[in-house]
């Protein structure tokens, strides 16, 4: 990369989009200097974010997430499962995140993105580390049988801030699950009751008609910022991850404790003084997305 | 509230340390690292010419192995790679080899808590016995928060099991220059106290993090003072084999 | 179900207590379809381009209860190991999620429609307009509906045009069930599972070029012909569709 002053010198006679890409920190730095960023947004200001929830007819609960271009569908499939001797009363939860080659061009069919394990691993303890489940409600018979939640989350357009996607997304999924109806047959097997059953015969009364919905205490909501010298940019963009590299997490519940701060190396180091501006931003978008989500569960009421 | 530690240390006490250096014959560099029980071994390689597609071939880029004491790799692995790539990308001076690849293999021994850190700190000691060349130092330590809000230091495996949430930092190692101290200084704040990396696992208020942040900034410099003594120790001995 | 992580127990999904479905008597003259269509009538279609921000070029369509989305990449380098070319190639790739089929699956590649999917589109793509260079297709079915491959390869070819890879048309794709003496169009995944044969037909409506036919099961040369015909008339008209979708997107993009 040529040095700051010569590539000052050509963007006067350059096209904007060409100086975009060949010196692409120059170009994001004029802008931070005006405190603006090239798609109009402040510093600290996050992209449109939509919630949809029910959006796979085949799962039990679902939801989609857009922040900005960044897409997330995730679906929960309920299946049985035997618990183990040493936790009886209770069920469990599988967490996957998937990078099909569809959302991204550096994803290729056939080779998983590392990057897709790492977020992965960092949902599946957020979720089960904020306590936002009690996993004893996912208990049919203690110690015969217990619901597996399976929690699949598809990023579907890769555009940055993917964890923040992703975890919204999971969220939602869990606040529209409804658990189907079932009966415990003699054997131990688990039956889905259907509507006309439940009048119909005894001997295979639903064991689990009230607990068709999950409590969801403390729920999780996370942002990620990039640290830039100076500059704190609150939910970037790819573009914006590529040329600064630094992203520091902060996954915070409804209650406001912390749940996760989570900064992999990169370039700039985290002073204190940083840390307590990337937790009040985070705090003023738990509240953004506390009402998004909201929102979205009201709309489903209604409909 | 006082914990009473299994091994009868204070809250603040790290378990012994030890560091060696140039312990594998065909690697490049490596080294050993031990903080009671938990042991790790890291050989580096390189760099060697080239660099993996989608990298920036103007900048050296680092590759991180982990091989885990038995068994295969899976998430938890994947994710410590990642976590030692980037905070290796970060202390070292990738513009010194452009397009060039270097190999970082950490081999564990034995895990008894803190395995991370204790990873990156073998790392960086086989780092610098490679002649890699690093910015700064990076230390690691891990801080473990009790139910209390009670916090004690380098967990071992059975304490890390009892505790409600545990942080991982990585900190700069403190410097020894000539410069005036305020030079140094960000924002008011030391150089060394920045974060590199920063893990954490387990709900705890925002307060339990400061606090952890500054028990494990003292914790760092003990231990940089630990790393820069042992490698400054083996240095000598290397120049008088020389001699 | 396969056995995840070692630690993972095996589970299932709960079934209801009722036997398995059975066949429905088809020589039943009252016998309908299971979402009131009727035979030779198409499902509603919703295409919409652009949905993909990532890549050059991307489409979603949606047939019922059959959602599928198609990413473009390219032209783009090839890879190392191959060889130099006068001509583009194309590589194409098809994958479920979990959660397509109502049993949890593996969410794994479907090697069988990814070729079926690029033999359908090679013959409609200007090779030649990208020499040396790579075009990669991959498609991601969100929900299996039925009829699965040919909405994959309308939407493909829809995603390819909204990438600007030259095409001398549009590729429609309809697929016909044969059930007993019955044809039935566009079929969903129930009727897939219960037909004696299907064919399906990759059709340029503009050039009158067919680029793929698939033939499974027990057919009579007469019941070909009059699938044929049904499938290459449907094709028209999802092309139409397409076109208008695509004229949309570019007078929406011109305001």
């Amino acid at each position: 990369m040529g040095p700051s002053s010569s590539s000052a010198d050509l963007s006067a006679e350059m096209e904007v989009d060409a100086f975009r890409r060949l010196f692409p920190l120059q170009f994001y730095e004029r802008h931070l200097l005006e405190s603006i960023r090239p798609d109009g947004r402040t510093h600290q200001q996050a992209r449109d974010t939509t919630l949809a929830l029910g959006a796979v007819a085949s799962a039990d609960g679902s939801a989609l997430a857009k922040i900005g271009c960044t897409t997330m569908l995730a679906a929960i499939k309920m299946e049985v499962m035997t618990p183990t001797t040493d936790l009886p009363d209770e069920g469990n939860l599988t967490i996957e995140f998937h990078m099909p080659p569809i959302c991204s061009p550096i994803v290729r069919p056939g080779k998983p993105a590392d990057i897709a394990a790492v977020i992965s691993k960092e949902l599946s303890d957020t979720i089960l580390s904020s306590g936002m489940i009690n996993l004893k409600e996912l208990s049919l018979v203690s110690g015969k049988t217990a619901w597996m939640a399976y929690l699949d989350i598809y990023c579907l357009d890769a555009d940055g801030a993917l964890f923040d996607a992703a975890l919204l997304s999971a969220v939602a999924a869990f606040s529209h699950l409804q658990i189907p109806v079932v009966s415990v047959n003699d054997e131990g097997k688990v039956f889905i009751v259907s509507e006309e059953d439940k009048a119909g015969k005894p001997g295979n009364e639903p064991v689990n008609i009230d607990k068709r919905k999950l409590v969801l205490s403390n729920i999780p909501y996370s942002l990620t910022c990039l640290l830039h010298k100076n500059y704190i940019l609150a939910d970037p963009t790819a573009e914006e991850e590529s040329i600064m590299e630094t992203s520091l997490t902060v996954v915070l519940n409804s209650s406001r404790q912390l749940v996760s701060l989570y900064k992999p190396g990169g370039p700039v180091l985290a002073y204190t003084s940083a840390l307590q501006d990337c937790v009040a931003m985070t705090m003023q978008r738990v509240k953004e997305l506390q009402k998004i989500l909201n929102e979205a569960i009201s709309d489903m009421e209604v409909v | 509230m006082e914990i009473d530690r299994t091994d009868g240390r204070t809250a603040n006490q790290l378990r012994p340390l030890a560091c060696s250096r140039n312990v594998l014959y065909r690697a490049h560099g490596s080294a050993s690292w031990s903080q009671g029980d938990t042991k790790v071994l890291a050989a580096v390689y390189g760099p060697k010419a080239g660099t993996k597609k989608n990298e920036n071939p103007e900048k050296a880029s680092i590759e991180v192995i982990w091989k885990p004491k038995t068994g295969q790799i899976g998430k938890v692995e994947k994710e410590y790679e990642m976590l030692l790539r980037r905070t290796l990308q970060s202390i070292c001076v990738l513009t010194i080899n452009p397009n060039t690849t270097t190999s970082v293999i950490v081999q564990v021994v034995n895990d008894d808590g803190a395995l991370l850190p204790c990873a990156i700190n073998a790392a960086c000691a086989a780092l610098v016995d490679a002649g890699i060349p690093l910015k700064n130092l990076a230390v690691a330590i891990c801080c473990c928060v009790a139910e209390s809000g009670y916090v004690i230091l380098d967990p071992t495996k059975h304490e890390e099991e009892k505790m409600k949430a545990f942080v991982h930092l990585v900190f700069p190692n403190s410097v020894k220059a000539v410069l005036p101290e305020e030079s140094l200084c960000v924002n008011s704040e030391p150089w060394e106290h920045g974060i590199l990396t920063s893990v954490t696992r387990g709900v705890m208020s925002v307060d339990d993090y400061l606090y952890c942040l500054e028990r494990g900034r003292a914790a760092a410099a003990k231990l940089s003072d630990f790393l820069r003594r042992s490698l400054l120790s083996e240095l000598l001995s290397d120049s008088t084999k020389a001699a | 179900m396969a056995t995840k992580a070692s630690a993972s127990p095996s589970t299932y999904s709960p079934s209801t207590r009722r036997r398995k479905q059975e066949r429905p008597n088809i020589k039943d003259p009252d016998w309908v379809r299971s979402d009131g269509r009727g035979f030779h009538q198409c499902r509603p279609a919703f295409l919409r381009t652009g949905a993909v921000n990532a890549a050059a070029g991307s489409a979603y369509a949606e047939f019922g209860n059959t959602k599928v989305i198609v990413s473009v990449f390219g032209p783009r380098e090839s890879k190392k190991a191959m060889m130099y070319s006068d001509i583009g190639r194309l590589n194409c790739n098809i994958s479920y999620t979990t959660f397509a089929t109502s049993i949890r699956g593996q969410g794994s590649d479907h090697k069988e429609y990814s070729s079926m999917l690029h033999k359908a589109l090679e013959g409609a793509i200007i090779l030649e307009s990208f020499p040396k260079t790579t075009v990669d297709v991959f498609a991601l079915v969100l929900e299996s509906g039925g009829s699965d491959l040919p909405v994959v390869i309308s939407c493909a070819s829809l995603a390819l045009a909204d990438a600007g890879i030259m095409m001398y048309d549009l590729v429609a794709a309809v697929s016909v069930s044969c059930l007993g003496t019955n044809l039935i169009i566009d079929p969903v995944l129930e009727e897939e599972s219960y037909q004696d044969g299907s064919l399906m037909i990759t059709f340029m409506p503009s050039r009158n070029e067919v680029t793929q036919m698939t033939i499974t099961g027990e057919w009579s040369t007469q019941k070909i012909h009059e699938a044929m015909e049904l499938c290459l008339d449907a094709c028209s008209k999802l092309r139409t569709i397409m076109s208008s979708c695509l004229k949309e997107a570019a007078f929406a993009s011109n305001e």
